[in-house]
């Protein structure tokens, strides 16, 4: 029985088994080796240049770039989007009726492609579009994809428009496990309005919140459909995540040695961001005895 | 209950118009999207709602109008149907046998393999992508379908959400099988399959709506124009055809309804799905 269990345990592994020796093992020991190339993705011979590529990679502007705009854009996406769906959740969450309604409702931008996304914000910031015609009325004349500061709002913007609704249904079903007699007793101690969200609302629904927290905080390291269609990174490398540097450097500039190196140096980034996040999130919870 | 003071009425019915404000203003860009799809030529992206409206948008997307440049629209479509499907099965079929082996079978190797997961899951991707168009292109897979489906045919969202659920599934009903001498594969699909379905419309509607929306990686894996898939096709418009923005719009139309109409058809079961996986 326990040897049959063995094989069989093997066997219903198997295919991730063989899909993270082909598509994780491999290109991972791989990736490392092409860091140290100078490969151009075409040519079949190729020089190992050392460490020349990071070298290279520390030293561009363009990368300098990557690393920046992610917290940057960190600090406009994750409050945006957090309050956002905090505001959402509270307010469905108090509906008696057409609760789901509601919230299906407010996910449905989650289920729209970048590219369409991309193309609708496109239309609404077009030269002659309604909003643009009305603000020049008043005096009021931006290039919203050509100004550093504005075009990475609007990436910001649409990805808290695309994710409000699904950290929203975390958050609502965080507050639907929180049980009505803790604020039926907090009412009868005369715990009111503004205390009751700081005091209640806020530390039980703090496991959902950190999910949530976690999950945004993600999203910032892999940004790249939007700012491809909208701007291409640019402009002046304002919008120029990770990922849209190291497509950039493999597959227009064919540099694939070199991107490897920024592709390394972008994952220690990630990497080391997201456990400081983590430990942070965690203190906060901690410090104030929510967990 | 809620709702039980008597000045509640109108703070809920002032709830309610807020909420649905809000609703409004983040469906609005699906709205606008659609109407423009529909807008006569000289009014799209120039009014908040269009007046005036015609069929063109839609009939450029397959003729090409006045370009004369025929769009493999119709083939884009299948072929991201092909590809979406395809992977989302295999996603779910491997995601909830490995599930199964992790959560419920005894083996030598099973925490190892557990944890090598969760090692691989929290790796960022972004590495992987030079040398996984390296793999594509060693295997003679580049710019043919199994570039598309194979390496996307493996979620480890999917593998942790069902090894997740299945935990929770009572050990009783499968060993009350097994003394029914049912197999394992058939337990799989007689009792966990069943068991799961609330979440298994939730995984199934994120994998799918994933595959659907990819980008990156079916613009690197394919070349030719019958081999693109419906979001890059959308996207390679942007450029040279961004002057026609209205049939840009009608395609946005075409990429954004399946999966509309699944998410309806799925909905019920999404909500309940939903709550039952973020517990």
């Amino acid at each position: 029985m326990k040897e049959n269990n063995n094989r069989l345990g093997w066997l219903f592994a198997s295919p991730y088994l063989i899909y993270s020796i082909v598509f994780f093992l491999i290109p991972l020991v791989w990736s490392f080796y092409l860091s140290i190339t100078n490969w151009d993705l075409i040519a079949p011979d190729y020089d190992i240049v050392g460490f020349g590529n990071f070298a290279k990679a520390l030293k561009s502007p363009g990368v300098h770039a990557a690393f920046w705009v992610t917290y940057k854009f960190m600090m406009i996406f994750v409050p945006l989007v957090v309050v956002m769906s905090l505001i959402v959740s509270i307010l469905v969450h108090s509906l008696p009726r057409f609760k789901s309604l509601f919230l299906i409702g407010f996910f449905l931008p989650y289920l729209s492609s970048g590219v369409v996304s991309s193309l609708i914000v496109k239309g609404f910031l077009s030269y002659n579009s309604p909003i643009n015609t009305a603000l020049r009325k008043i005096g009021i004349n931006i290039d919203w994809l050509g100004t550093s500061w504005s075009a990475l709002l609007i990436v910001g913007l649409i990805m808290a428009w695309k994710f409000t609704g699904y950290y929203a249904l975390i958050l609502t079903s965080g507050l639907e496990s929180i049980d009505h007699e803790v604020y039926e007793a907090a009412a009868i101690d005369g715990v009111t309005g503004r205390q009751r969200f700081w005091k209640i609302t806020l530390p039980l629904l703090y496991p959902a919140l950190y999910t949530t927290l976690i999950l945004a905080f993600g999203v910032t390291f892999g940004i790249f459909t939007e700012v491809y269609q909208l701007t291409g990174g640019g402009p002046k490398f304002a919008t120029n995540t990770w990922q849209m540097e190291i497509y950039s450097q493999a597959f227009k500039n064919l540099q694939a040695g070199y991107a490897s190196a920024i592709a390394l140096l972008a994952s220690v980034a990630t990497f080391i961001s997201i456990f400081i996040i983590r430990k942070l999130l965690e203190k906060w919870g901690a410090r104030n005895g929510w967990v | 209950m809620v709702g039980s003071k008597r000045s509640s009425k109108s703070k809920l019915a002032i709830r309610y118009a807020i909420a649905g404000v809000l609703l409004l203003v983040m469906v609005y860009p699906y709205l606008y999207m659609v109407l423009n799809s529909f807008a006569d030529w000289a009014q799209v992206d120039r009014k908040l709602i269009p007046n005036s409206y015609t069929l063109k948008s839609y009939s450029w997307l397959f003729t090409g109008g006045e370009t004369g440049i025929t769009r493999p629209w119709l083939g884009a479509f299948l072929n991201s149907v092909i590809v979406s499907l395809l992977s989302t099965f295999l996603m779910m079929m491997f995601g909830v046998m490995v599930a199964y082996a992790l959560s419920k079978l005894k083996w030598r190797g099973r925490d190892t393999v557990n944890n090598f997961i969760l090692f691989h899951m929290f790796f960022p991707a972004i590495i992987l992508l030079i040398p996984s168009f390296l793999i594509i292109q060693k295997l003679g897979w580049y710019d043919t379908y199994w570039a598309l489906i194979i390496p996307k045919g493996v979620s480890l969202w999917a593998i942790f959400m069902y090894t997740n659920f299945f935990k929770a599934v009572p050990t009783v009903f499968i060993e009350a099988a097994k003394l029914d001498g049912a197999t394992d594969f058939k337990i799989l699909y007689k009792i966990m399959m069943p068991m799961s379905k609330s979440i298994t419309s939730v995984v199934f509607l994120f994998l799918l709506m994933e595959r659907w929306t990819e980008l990156l990686w079916d613009m690197i894996m394919v070349r030719s124009d019958g081999m693109l898939t419906l979001n890059v096709l959308l996207s390679q418009m942007f450029g040279p055809y961004g002057t026609y923005p209205g049939p840009l719009y009608a395609g946005s139309v075409l990429l954004s309804l399946p999966i509309i109409i699944l998410f309806i058809i799925f909905g019920k079961n999404f909500q309940k799905g939903m709550q039952v996986s973020l517990k």
